[in-house]
């Protein structure tokens, strides 16, 4: 069994894959209060995607840099032509909506695996993020330091846009009073869409940086997508430091259960959910958008 | 004691002070009005009243009882009823289901899977009695939907009439209304038991004039003034808050 | 009225009110009879193909019955169905393979259990509403899914076999028979119709409706929403743990499967298609839901994209379901 500090480091390298996962989905709910259940397949989007730039151009930081683009791309279409006029024709509720986008959960389970089959792929770790560093009187891989340093960047970018720009003001304002927005010359439904595309891309990129440590297969996005939404719902919908944090419990408790109680390994994040629904069903940290 | 008994109340939302040391005082049978500015608190303190919403500090008796925060379900039992500003009807059933739900709330029946809620008389017969006292029973199997604003606000007094409460909160029930459909409604007001004491939030003042004894004047969550038609309109304090707004 | 498909409720029951002239009813309970006469000689007079298909019906019927008490009728969506769908089939699965009780013994205590269960996870997942407990009764559903397939003493992923059809000797037939069969689940789902229906027009029942209607007014009322909310999830449960024995029984197995999120992303499609808050409504989604897989999976292998769309369509479009439509055409009619 390995010691204490590997599965620390461990824990938070999950923590922060979640938490690029978890940040859209929330995003996209305490913005736009829209659920979309299909986040999991920008996840595998990215990821698919992100293999095919590799193979093509043999080059990780390629793929990194163009496979989330799809997902963007797809996220933007489905908001800016399917979610929104649907909304603004009357079917505002968001339960219709997030019905819809479980439909989509179907429909891109059935298209990745009628494209890509069954098989398992890989993209390999680029040179430079190749090998282990010595810390702390330990050996850990570099690249799993690598996409904990980066989940923590794009947190920290993140927080600064929303609360300290005039995009994240100007989302915020919209997601409150549209039509004084619309009114004051914005166009919302080209912010929300592009909203909604970077959420799906953040989820697309996550696909790529997890690529070299988890395979690339068709059912990928289901199995992270659910740890995705105890976290969410852990951290409370829509609440984005909130996410921060109950990716970090989450991932955390995931990774010790999994190391010292395999058996329970399941149950553990389980747990963790049904504790927090009984004593605090608004989430740990309160839910900050709207609850259809 | 006093049917509704309201001491020290304070409510605060963060670091805004909504209510602040609020004593009232309702004894039985009164029909008190509470008037103020918007954001004096009114609505805030019928959420208070009712347990939708906690009191930062004080009390609330009714009939002399401690309300429990958090059950307004307990509140109802506890003999206050309230009807809202927005209308909260059951808008995709009849008007006698409505009735007929509300009435059935503390009748034994209500746990019954077993037979036809028809079925059960007294509650049928309890709806139909309480259309009549709000004048709804020409409407009876009408949908809801299909209800003019004015006869929806009837509506949503007569569902608070079925509770059999002692005391009923209005929360503006002529919000919206045309001044028709308004004297309609202060005509079945007036006409309900006079032992039925009732707590009024009115912006329109011919409404409050028609129904009430007593009116409480709030402003910036405090009591300014409390006392009769005549007390009041006097009252310098009060003119002051309502410059411009006092109804001549 | 609600602008959710799944909870517009008045058109098909509209409908029906619009049809109570004396003729249009008389006419309506003739076509009625008609549809029962047809239903109970089915088996004479098609091929056992089709009788299988009727079963299949049925049983989704069930199944979406269930999920429309909670859903149509008290307003709670609930993507976790299929995990009581499973406990059905399971619950029966280990009662007689794993503990040699017979069938009479274990299915009524799988339902007992199931019914205790559902409680404990409704009182959990009921403190909720709306897009969170979407995702909450997703996850219990998961959670389930993903212990039937690690636990061992029920064979994983593989799933139990040997599910035992009620013994019939007593009136001289088999339940192996196929046609013995479509009786059997005929008999069980009407009863669960009947059973329904007693339960929506009850009192119970109307509270559950008001509470889907306006929450806030019944607590108001005097109602303790919270306890009517977790009896309509525990009942609901019972209802979909009945159709996951008929389909064990049907298919004399169970496997994880049931419990996926897919199964109860179909059953929430039927109750859609058929029209929620009407007590057929679910039926006839089920009838159109079977037919169309049916058909695809003749044409296509892609059965999910296909789906997906489908579903997709659905929601977008159809208001108030197969039943509501039908009812908004006779309406313009006139």
């Amino acid at each position: 069994m390995q010691p204490f500090l590997i599965q620390l480091l461990n824990g938070v390298q999950l923590s922060m894959l979640v938490f690029l996962l978890a940040v859209g989905l929330t995003l996209i709910f305490g913005l736009m209060n829209i659920l979309n259940l299909a986040h999991g397949a920008f996840f595998t989007m990215g990821a698919y995607f992100g293999l095919v730039v590799a193979n093509k151009t043999g080059s990780f930081w390629l793929a990194l840099l163009i496979g989330p683009l799809l997902p963007f791309a797809a996220g933007f279409v489905l908001q800016f032509f399917v979610l929104q006029p649907l909304a603004q024709r009357g079917r505002s509720t968001h339960l219709d909506l997030a019905l819809l986008t479980f439909g989509l959960l179907f429909a891109t389970a059935g298209a990745v695996e009628y494209i890509y089959g069954s098989a398992f792929h890989s993209i390999v770790t680029p040179d430079l993020l190749k090998g282990r560093v010595a810390l702390l009187g330990i050996e850990y891989p570099i690249y799993r330091l690598f996409i904990t340093a980066v989940g923590i960047a794009i947190a920290i970018a993140l927080v600064l846009v929303i609360d300290r720009t005039l995009v994240g003001a100007t989302l915020r304002a919209g997601v409150d009073n549209r039509e004084m927005v619309t009114a004051l010359g914005i166009n919302i439904n080209v912010l929300f869409a592009l909203v909604f595309g970077f959420g799906s891309a953040l989820a697309g990129f996550a696909g790529v940086v997890s690529a070299p440590v988890m395979s690339i297969y068709s059912s990928m996005g289901i199995g992270i997508v659910v740890t995705t939404f105890v976290v969410v719902v852990v951290g409370g919908l829509g609440n984005l430091k909130g996410s921060f944090y109950a990716s970090l419990i989450v991932g955390m408790t995931d990774t010790f259960a999994q190391a010292y109680l395999p058996e329970a390994e399941l149950f553990a994040i389980y747990i963790l959910l049904i504790a927090v629904m009984i004593f605090r069903p608004q989430g740990l940290f309160g839910a900050v958008g709207r609850v259809a | 004691m006093s049917a509704l008994e309201i001491r020290n109340l304070r409510k605060a939302f963060g670091g805004l002070q909504v209510i602040s040391d609020l004593d009232l005082k309702v004894p039985s049978g009164q029909r008190h009005a509470v008037i103020g500015p918007n954001g004096a608190g009114k609505t805030t303190l019928f959420n208070i009243i009712t347990g939708w919403q906690p009191p930062t500090s004080g009390e609330i008796l009714i009939q002399g009882i401690p309300v429990q925060q958090g059950r307004p379900d307990l509140v109802t039992r506890g003999g206050l009823s309230r009807s809202f500003q927005k209308n909260m009807l059951l808008e995709s059933v009849t008007v006698l289901e409505n009735l007929r739900v509300a009435c059935q709330a503390f009748d034994a029946s209500r746990h019954s899977v077993f037979r036809s809620c028809w079925s059960f008389a007294d509650v049928v017969r309890k709806a139909h009695f309480a259309a009549e006292q709000m004048h709804l029973d020409t409407v009876l199997h009408r949908n809801v939907n299909e209800l003019s604003y004015g006869q929806k606000r009837q509506l949503e007094v007569a569902i608070a009439l079925c509770a059999e409460p002692k005391i009923l909160l209005m929360d503006e029930p002529a919000a919206g209304t045309s001044p028709d459909e308004r004297a309609s409604l202060i005509k079945l007001i007036n006409g309900l038991s006079p032992e039925l004491t009732i707590l009024l939030v009115e912006h329109d003042m011919d409404v409050v004039f028609a129904i009430c004894d007593i009116i409480t004047v709030l402003s910036y969550g405090r009591v300014l003034a409390t006392g009769t038609k005549d007390q009041i309109q006097s009252n310098p304090q009060v003119i002051e808050a309502y410059l411009g707004q006092h109804h001549a | 009225m609600s602008a959710d498909a799944i909870l517009s409720s008045e058109e098909g029951v509209g409908a029906l009110k619009r049809l109570a002239t004396p003729v249009s009813r008389r006419a309506y309970a003739a076509l009625f009879a008609l549809f029962a006469v047809g239903l109970c000689a089915l088996p004479s007079f098609v091929s056992g193909y089709v009788t299988t298909l009727a079963v299949e019906v049925m049983i989704a019927g069930v199944f979406a019955s269930g999920i429309n008490l909670l859903t149509g009728y008290t307003g709670l969506v609930s993507l976790g169905q299929a995990m009581f769908l499973g406990f059905g089939g399971y619950g029966i699965a280990i009662g007689t393979a794993l503990l040699g009780w017979p069938l009479w013994i274990s299915a009524p205590v799988t339902l007992v259990v199931v019914a205790a269960i559902a409680a404990a996870i409704g009182a959990i997942c009921t403190r909720t509403r709306g897009v969170e407990f979407l995702l909450i009764t997703l996850a219990f559903s998961q959670m389930f899914y993903g212990a039937a397939i690690k636990l061992r003493w029920t064979n994983g992923s593989d799933g139990m076999t040997g599910i035992p059809r009620p013994d019939l000797s007593l009136l001289g037939v088999s339940a192996d028979n196929p046609t013995v069969f479509y009786y059997y689940v005929l008999v069980v789902a009407v009863l669960s119709l009947l059973m329904l229906w007693r339960i929506v027009t009850s009192p119970f029942g109307s509270v559950l409706v008001g509470i889907r209607e306006n929450e806030r007014r019944m607590m108001s009322m005097g109602y303790a929403v919270a306890n009517y909310k977790i009896g309509s999830f525990a009942l609901a449960a019972v209802i979909c743990a009945v159709a996951g024995i008929l389909q064990s029984q049907y298919t004399y197995f169970v496997n994880p499967d049931a419990m996926s999120w897919q199964m109860s992303g179909e059953g929430v499609l039927m109750v859609i298609i058929g029209g929620a808050n009407v007590i057929l409504g679910p039926f006839v989604g089920a009838a159109v839901f079977v037919v169309v897989k049916q058909a695809l999976s003749m044409i296509t292998e892609e059965y999910n994209l296909f789906f997906g769309i489908f579903f997709m369509l659905v929601v977008a479009f159809f208001r108030g379901g197969v039943l509501g439509s039908i009812s908004t055409l006779i309406g313009k009619r006139k």
